[in-house]
């Protein structure tokens, strides 16, 4: 067994490497019901974090998880986005399954590692029935995990780093 | 523990971001699922080397950067994206947020990014980036260093972390490097010289070997 290599930060000057164009845009080779996803990453002062980079994955709409996509586009099911203007914006379609939710990672200058969590696309009360929560099931931070729905298949969800509303986050 | 923790009081810019809630312990596997999978399409033909996007040759020692990536098990991970991004020989990274007063580079851009073949392999051609002052305290600056973010063929092995050179002074006064507990882990982001990775008369040769998470859901290393 080789030992691993260690995590250290993003730093605050990643944006022209790993900025994809299209990098919000989340591809599927199949249809779907079209959702977005907007936050703001909050500092532990509530101070908008302009230089993070928010990555997800997800089912696809089959509740299948995506293969390779084809041709040149970007590796579906995944979406990368950053702050520069304040806020994250992930377009994609609603994932499958009995309960919607995506898996999304945070990276940042003063992050020496990434920040796991999950966002339900669904009811807190659903939320509170994935077995990946269970040991939090009756804890008011499950609300921090769930986006709030704007219509029109908008969801609204802010990612706060440390603090009051502090968003769940996992260990690995 | 291989990893630094979240709040390390050395690097100041980890004070407000750091979590202060406890971490979810999550079960055993929880989020061992496969992908996500880059299209060969994604990488054009020289996105691997940094040297060729200008009128002329960037300034700095030229080196062939070289390294196999592998899981925790010693399993080759295949056909995984590798991106990396560094500041010019000067120091200087080509982005509006750095104001260090050392000069651009109109030859660099200091970008890259490759797939590791079918045996974890990878290759970048660069030049050795320089140091540069940061205002985490009085007269820091960073060890020569440069930013790698690996993919992974699992979202449990998505890393990004950053890679030293050999005999670096700087390592010793740098938090970031320091932020690892265990020593030996720490060497483990410093690369190796290895003259014949380069080109004589050409080119100064680095191996950089990457160890991810293993994967049970990767149990071929894909």
């Amino acid at each position: 067994m080789a030992g691993r290599t260690p995590s250290q930060t993003i730093g605050p000057y990643y944006r022209f490497g790993l900025r994809w164009t299209d990098g919000g845009k989340v591809g599927f080779t199949e249809a779907g019901k079209k959702v977005v996803i907007t936050g703001r990453v909050l500092d532990g002062t509530g101070a908008i974090i302009d230089d993070a980079l928010v990555e997800t994955w997800q089912r696809a709409p089959s509740g299948a998880l995506p293969a390779a996509a084809a041709g040149g586009e970007n590796p579906h099911g995944f979406g990368r986005a950053d702050t520069l203007n304040g806020a994250f914006r992930i377009e994609t379609l609603m994932p499958g399954g009995p309960l919607p939710s995506i898996d999304v990672t945070i990276f940042a200058r003063g992050l020496l590692k990434a920040l796991r969590t999950r966002v339900y696309l669904a009811p807190e009360a659903d939320a509170r029935s994935d077995p990946l929560l269970a040991s939090i099931r009756s804890s008011p931070r499950v609300k921090t995990l769930v986006a709030t729905p704007q219509g029109a298949g908008e969801y609204r969800w802010d990612i706060r780093l440390q603090g009051e509303g502090e968003t769940v986050f996992f260990a690995f | 523990m291989i990893d630094p923790p979240y709040a390390f009081d050395e690097y100041r810019s980890t004070l407000k971001r750091a979590p202060k809630e406890p971490l979810l312990a999550l079960p055993p596997g929880a989020l061992d699922v496969p992908g996500p999978f880059v299209p060969p399409g994604f990488i054009r033909n020289g996105d691997n080397d940094l040297t060729i996007r200008g009128k002329s040759m960037p300034l700095g020692e030229r080196m062939f950067l070289e390294g196999r990536i592998v899981d925790a098990g010693g399993r080759p991970v295949r056909r995984s994206l590798v991106e990396i991004w560094q500041a010019n020989a000067s120091g200087r990274y080509h982005h509006p947020g750095d104001t260090h007063d050392a000069p651009l580079d109109p030859n660099f851009e200091g970008i890259g990014r490759t797939l590791t073949d079918d045996e974890g392999n990878y290759r970048f051609i660069t030049v050795k980036p320089g140091s540069y002052p940061w205002p985490n305290h009085a007269y820091a600056w960073r060890p020569q260093h440069i930013h790698f973010s690996l993919l992974g063929n699992a979202p449990v092995q998505r890393l990004i972390t950053q890679m030293y050179f050999p005999g670096d002074p700087l390592l010793d006064i740098d938090p970031i490097y320091n932020s690892v507990p265990d020593p030996e882990a720490r060497k483990r982001m410093i690369c190796r010289l290895d003259l014949r990775t380069g080109k004589e008369n050409y080119a100064l040769g680095y191996r950089f070997d990457i160890v991810l998470e293993g994967a049970k859901s990767t149990p071929m290393g894909l």
